[in-house]
C-alpha cells in the first residue's frame, strides 16, 4: 500500500507541477521516485507512465476545452510534417514518458550505488 | 532508505527465501550498478539535453512541446471569450469589440487610454510578428534564430535603423502628441507581455523558438517604421547603373536607362509647374573610379534576405470627386501592394476617443491608423518612388587614417560599436563608421558610404497621427508638411467631395553630379536640400473629377526637378495608364466600378503589343499550335484571367521576348547586373522600340546578326509556343492561366507549412491587380473602398487579424479577397450589433 501511496503522491505531484509550468517535473519527481521506490522493475515503469500522464491529461484537458486539431496541424506544419497532425501528439507524449522513465531510472540506478544494502533488503524481505 | 524494506506492499507478501540477483560468471554486482548509473547518466542526459537545449533543426523538445506552456498553447491562444479584465496603466475603463471575423473596435474614454488598449490588442493578436520586426531594424535577428540572420543584423547595424529610431525619440518633444501616444502604446504592449508571462499563453513561436519577449519601448516603434522606409525606398539603383555604365558604356546605359521615361504615361500633376528653387543638377562625366569599386556592394546587397532592398513598388490609389461620382459623394480606393505574408502586415481596427474618431489598417508595432477613414476624410497611399538613397565614395589617403576628404578638409569619421548575439555562436562585435554623408556600408575595394533619406529623424508618426485627425485638405496637407520618408503619394477624399493627391516626402537635391551613380564624397555633389513643399506633385480637385497614382512618375518632362530615374524608382506606368483609361470613360462612377478597378486584369501593355505581334507574324509560317495560339490572341481581350489560354502565351511571350533582346548583349558585354532588377527599364525601352522604333540597334544584338524587332518577335514566338507545348500541352486552349500563375501567401517566419497556397489568381505586374512574379507573392496587402455620398467604408486584406496558425483568424480572409469581395468597415455601434460579436471591458 505504501508503494501505490508514494507512486499516486509522485503522479500529483508530477501533474500539479506540470500544471504550473514545470515541464520537466516529470523527470525531477522521477529521480526522487526513484530513489525512494529502489527498485527499477516498479520505479522505471511507473516513471514513465508518471511521466506520460502528466503530460496526457494537460493535453486532453485543453483538448476538451479548445479542440487541439488545428493546433496539432500547426505544429505538425511546423516541424515539416505537413498533414500529419499525430507527428506533434505522439512527440508530446514521447517526451513527457522519456522524462519520467530516465528520471526514474536515474533515481534507482544512484540508490543502487549510493546505498546497494537496500536493495539486498528489499529481496530479502519479499 | 528503511523505508524501503519496511514496504507494506513487500512486507504483506509470503516471505521468499532470500535470492541474490543472477549475475552472470565473472562480473561483481558493484560493477554492474556503477554500469546502470553510468547508462542512467548517460541516457538522462541525452533525454534532458533534447529536452532543454535546440538542435539545428528542432527546437527544446521541453519548452516547445510540454502541454501547459509550450506550443500546444497555441489551441488556448486561438479563442477569444467575451471578458473583463484588469489592464496597468488605463485611466478609464476602455471597451475592445471584436466582430466574428476579428476586427476589433476600441473605445476609450480618453485618448491615453485609446492608445494603451491598442497595443494591447495589437500584441494580443501580433506580439511575435512585432517582434521579428523590431528585431530585424535592431539587427537582433541572429539572437533568436543563429547566424543565419548574421548577414541581415550586420547590414541593419551599418544602415542605421537602430540609431536613428534612438534619435527620433530622444529629439521628439514631451509636449507633441506623439511622445505620450508611444508610451502608452509601449505600456499596453508590455501589459500583454506581463499577462502573457504570468498565463502562460505567450505565442507559440516564442516558445517553439525558445525565447520570452523583452518589454517595448517607444524606440521599437520607431524601427519598424524604419523597416517598411527601408523596405519601401532603400536602394541599389545607383551601384546597378554604375555596373551597367560601365559593362555596356555610357552611351547605351544612358540611352537604355534614362532619366524620363520613353514610354507613355499618365502623371496626374500635369503642371504649370513652379521655377526650380534649387538649381537644376550640373552633370559631369562620371569619374572611373566611380563605377570600379560597385560590384562587391551590389553582390553583398544581392545577397540580402528579400525585403531590406526595395525592389520597385506596386500600390494603386484614385478618387473620384463628387461631380463623377454617381451617389453624388466622393469616392476613394486604395490597394497597397506588398509582400503579401500570414501574418498579413496590416491589423483592422476603429479607434474611438475624445480625440480620435478613425478606423482603417494599422501595423502592428505602431499606434496609428495608415490607411483608413475618419468622420471626414479618408486617405489611402502608394509609394512616391522617388530617389531617396545616394552612395558616397570617400576620398582616403594612407597618411590620413581613419579620416576621409570632404570640402577642402579631412574629417574623421565617428564609430558606433554595437554587439550581435549569435543564437548557439559567439557575440559579434561590430563597428559602424559614418562620415557625413552617413553609414560607410563598404569598405572593399574603396570606401563607400549612403545617403538615405530613411536615415533623417523624422516625426513622421506625429504627421500620421495628425492625419488621423485632420478634418479636411487644409488640415491633411498641414500636417504632410513635416513628412520625410518614404515619400508616398497620398490620395485624398472629403465628405464636401473634394479630392486631392500630394506626393509628400524628402526630395533630396544635389548641386551637381549624376545622383544616379555613386558620387565622389567630397563635398561638391552633397545634398543640398529637398523640393519646396509648394513644389512637389500635388493636385487638388483636377477639372477631371478624378486623380490616380499607381507608382508612375508623378510628373510630366517639365518638371524642373530631379526626383528620380526610370531605372527602378519609378513603375512601368502600365498599371497607372489602365486606372486612367478606366477612370476617364464618360459617365459616373460607383463604388462598385472602384472596387472592379481594384481587380482589373487588363494587360495595358499586352494591349499595345499584341497587335503588333499579330502583324508580325501574318506572314509567318506557322504549325497547327502556333495558329491556333495566333487565333486565341486575335480573339483576346488582354485580361490576366486564370481561365484565359491567350494570357498564358501573352505571359510567356513578353519574358521571352526581353530574354530574346537583351540576353545577348548581357552576354557579350559581362553585364553583372540582374536582368530582373533593371526589369522596368528594359521592359519600357522594349515596347517602345517595338512600337516606334522597330530597327533600333538594340535589336542587332552582338552575335545574333542583323534583324528588326519583328525577327526577334517571331523567333521569340516560336520559342514560347514549343516551350509551352512541352509543358502544358498541344493544345493551346488547354493553357489557362491559372496553370501557370499562382499566389502564395508566405507565413512570415519562413515556415512553409504554413503558407497559403499556392492558389490560381488572374493579374500580372502590369495589371491593376497586381500579382508579377511566381509564384506570386506580392500583391494588394488591403483593398478599400469608400463611397461619402453613401458613407459606405469597405475593406479587405488577404490573411486575418491573428498571427496564430490555430485560430479562425488566421486565414479567415483569403477567400474574401481572391473572390475579390470586400468586407464593410462598420463603426463599434454597428459591430456590436453583428452576430458572433465578442467583447472586451478592461478596467484601471
Amino acid at each position: 500500500m505504501r508503494l501505490y501511496i508514494t507512486l499516486l503522491l509522485a503522479a500529483l505531484a508530477t501533474l500539479a507541477a506540470v500544471l504550473l509550468g514545470v515541464w520537466w517535473a516529470p523527470f525531477a519527481v522521477g529521480v526522487i521516485t526513484g530513489a525512494v521506490v529502489g527498485r527499477a522493475r516498479v520505479a522505471i515503469p511507473a516513471g514513465a507512465v508518471i511521466g506520460f500522464l502528466s503530460w496526457l491529461v494537460p493535453l486532453a484537458v485543453a483538448h476538451g476545452r479548445y479542440g487541439l486539431g488545428p493546433t496539432a496541424q500547426a505544429l505538425a506544419a511546423i516541424m515539416g510534417f505537413d498533414h500529419q497532425p499525430l507527428v506533434p501528439i505522439v512527440l508530446t507524449l514521447v517526451v513527457g514518458t522519456l522524462l519520467g522513465l530516465t528520471g526514474a531510472w536515474l533515481g534507482t540506478s544512484v540508490r543502487g550505488v549510493v546505498a546497494p544494502s537496500a536493495r539486498v533488503d528489499a529481496a530479502r524481505n519479499r | 532508505m528503511c523505508g524501503v524494506t519496511a514496504e507494506p506492499a513487500v512486507a504483506e507478501r509470503p516471505a521468499a527465501p532470500a535470492i541474490a540477483p543472477a549475475r552472470r560468471p565473472g562480473r561483481r554486482p558493484g560493477a554492474l550498478r556503477v554500469l546502470n548509473l553510468l547508462g542512467a547518466v548517460v541516457v538522462s542526459a541525452a533525454v534532458l539535453y533534447a529536452a532543454f537545449f535546440p538542435a539545428p533543426g528542432l527546437p527544446a523538445l521541453g519548452p516547445a512541446f510540454n502541454p501547459v506552456t509550450g506550443g500546444w498553447t497555441m489551441a488556448a491562444d486561438a479563442q477569444v471569450t467575451d471578458r473583463s479584465f484588469r489592464l496597468a496603466g488605463l485611466e478609464q475603463p476602455v471597451r475592445v469589440l471584436f466582430e466574428s471575423d476579428g476586427t476589433a473596435h476600441i473605445t476609450a474614454r480618453t485618448d491615453h487610454d485609446l492608445f494603451l488598449a491598442t497595443g494591447y490588442v495589437h500584441a494580443r493578436f501580433r506580439l511575435f510578428q512585432m517582434d521579428l520586426m523590431r528585431r530585424q531594424g535592431a539587427g537582433r535577428l541572429s539572437e533568436v534564430v543563429g547566424k543565419a540572420a548574421l548577414d541581415s543584423d550586420r547590414f541593419e547595424l551599418q544602415l542605421g535603423l537602430l540609431k536613428t529610431a534612438q534619435l527620433e525619440w530622444q529629439q521628439l518633444p514631451a509636449s507633441d502628441p506623439g511622445h505620450d501616444v508611444l508610451l502608452a502604446y509601449a505600456q499596453g504592449v508590455n501589459d500583454r507581455i506581463d499577462e502573457a508571462r504570468s498565463t502562460h499563453t505567450l505565442d507559440a513561436m516564442f516558445s517553439l523558438l525558445g525565447y520570452e519577449a523583452k518589454p517595448w519601448t517607444p524606440v521599437d516603434s520607431l524601427l519598424i517604421k524604419g523597416d517598411m522606409t527601408q523596405t519601401l525606398n532603400f536602394t541599389d539603383t545607383p551601384l546597378a547603373m554604375a555596373l551597367l555604365t560601365k559593362s555596356l558604356g555610357a552611351d547605351l546605359a544612358n540611352e537604355w536607362f534614362p532619366t524620363l521615361p520613353p514610354n507613355q504615361q499618365s502623371p496626374y500633376d500635369t503642371g504649370p509647374y513652379a521655377r526650380p528653387a534649387v538649381a537644376p543638377i550640373e552633370q559631369m562625366p562620371p569619374p572611373a573610379e566611380m563605377l570600379s569599386g560597385a560590384q562587391p556592394l551590389y553582390d553583398r546587397m544581392a545577397a540580402l534576405p528579400a525585403g531590406l532592398i526595395s525592389r520597385g513598388g506596386a500600390s494603386n490609389n484614385w478618387a473620384v470627386a463628387a461631380g463623377k461620382s454617381a451617389s453624388g459623394g466622393a469616392l476613394l480606393a486604395g490597394d497597397p501592394h506588398l509582400h503579401l505574408t500570414l501574418p498579413a502586415i496590416w491589423f483592422q481596427l476603429s479607434m474611438e476617443s475624445p480625440g480620435y474618431h478613425v478606423a482603417g489598417v494599422s501595423i502592428p508595432g505602431t499606434p496609428v491608423v495608415l490607411i483608413g477613414h475618419n468622420e471626414h476624410i479618408a486617405w489611402s497611399l502608394t509609394d512616391a518612388q522617388n530617389q531617396q538613397t545616394f552612395f558616397y565614395v570617400e576620398k582616403e589617403d594612407a597618411a590620413h587614417p581613419g579620416m576621409y576628404f570632404w570640402k577642402g578638409d579631412w574629417k574623421a569619421y565617428t564609430t558606433l560599436s554595437y554587439d550581435i548575439p549569435v543564437l548557439g555562436g559567439a557575440t559579434e562585435h561590430l563597428k559602424v563608421r559614418w562620415s557625413v554623408h552617413g553609414p560607410v556600408i563598404s569598405q572593399r575595394g574603396q570606401t563607400t558610404s549612403v545617403y538615405w533619406t530613411g536615415n533623417l529623424p523624422s516625426q513622421d508618426l506625429s504627421v500620421l497621427l495628425a492625419i488621423d485627425r485632420a478634418s479636411d485638405w487644409g488640415d491633411f496637407t498641414r500636417a504632410l508638411r513635416g513628412w520625410l520618408s518614404p515619400t508616398h503619394n497620398f490620395v485624398y477624399a472629403d465628405d464636401r467631395g473634394n479630392i486631392g493627391l500630394i506626393s509628400a516626402g524628402y526630395y533630396p537635391q544635389v548641386a551637381k553630379g549624376q545622383p544616379w551613380l555613386p558620387m565622389p564624397g567630397t563635398g561638391e555633389y552633397d545634398v543640398i536640400g529637398t523640393i519646396p513643399f509648394e513644389d512637389i506633385p500635388q493636385d487638388y480637385n483636377p477639372p477631371a473629377n478624378i486623380i490616380w497614382s499607381a507608382n508612375q512618375r508623378q510628373v510630366t518632362k517639365d518638371y524642373p526637378y530631379y526626383i528620380g530615374t526610370t531605372t527602378n524608382f519609378f513603375d512601368e506606368g502600365y498599371r497607372a495608364n489602365e486606372i486612367h483609361r478606366v477612370l476617364s470613360r464618360p459617365g459616373k462612377l460607383s463604388a462598385a466600378d472602384m472596387q472592379a478597378l481594384q481587380t482589373d486584369t487588363r494587360d495595358f501593355l499586352a494591349a499595345q503589343i499584341v497587335p503588333v505581334l499579330l502583324r508580325s507574324l501574318a506572314k509567318e509560317q506557322l504549325n497547327a499550335t502556333e495558329s491556333a495560339a495566333v487565333d486565341l490572341l486575335k480573339g483576346w481581350d488582354f485580361r490576366m484571367d486564370t481561365g484565359s489560354a491567350a494570357a498564358s502565351v501573352w505571359w510567356y511571350f513578353w519574358g521571352y521576348y526581353v530574354f530574346e533582346v537583351f540576353e545577348p548583349w548581357w552576354k557579350s558585354r559581362a553585364v553583372k547586373v540582374d536582368k530582373d532588377d533593371v526589369w522596368g527599364a528594359l521592359t519600357q525601352d522594349l515596347e517602345t522600340w517595338t512600337l516606334k522604333d522597330p530597327e533600333n540597334r538594340a535589336f542587332n544584338a552582338p552575335g545574333v546578326g542583323p534583324r528588326t524587332g519583328p525577327d526577334a518577335q517571331r523567333k521569340t514566338f516560336h520559342k514560347v509556343i514549343a516551350d509551352l507545348s512541352k509543358g502544358l500541352g498541344s493544345d493551346p486552349k488547354s493553357w489557362a492561366f491559372g496553370r501557370v500563375h499562382q499566389r502564395v501567401l508566405e507565413n512570415l517566419a519562413q515556415v512553409k507549412g504554413l503558407n497559403y497556397g499556392p492558389r490560381p489568381d488572374g493579374g500580372d505586374a502590369n495589371t491593376p491587380l497586381a500579382a508579377g512574379g511566381y509564384p506570386s507573392t506580392h500583391g494588394p496587402s488591403w483593398r478599400m473602398v469608400v463611397d461619402w455620398g453613401s458613407r459606405t467604408f469597405q475593406g479587405v486584406f488577404p490573411g486575418g487579424e491573428s498571427e496564430n496558425p490555430a485560430s479562425d483568424w488566421y486565414t479567415n480572409r483569403v477567400d474574401t479577397w481572391f473572390a475579390a469581395r470586400l468586407d464593410p468597415m462598420l463603426t463599434a455601434e454597428g459591430a456590436a450589433a453583428t452576430r458572433g460579436a465578442k467583447s472586451w471591458e478592461a478596467h484601471p
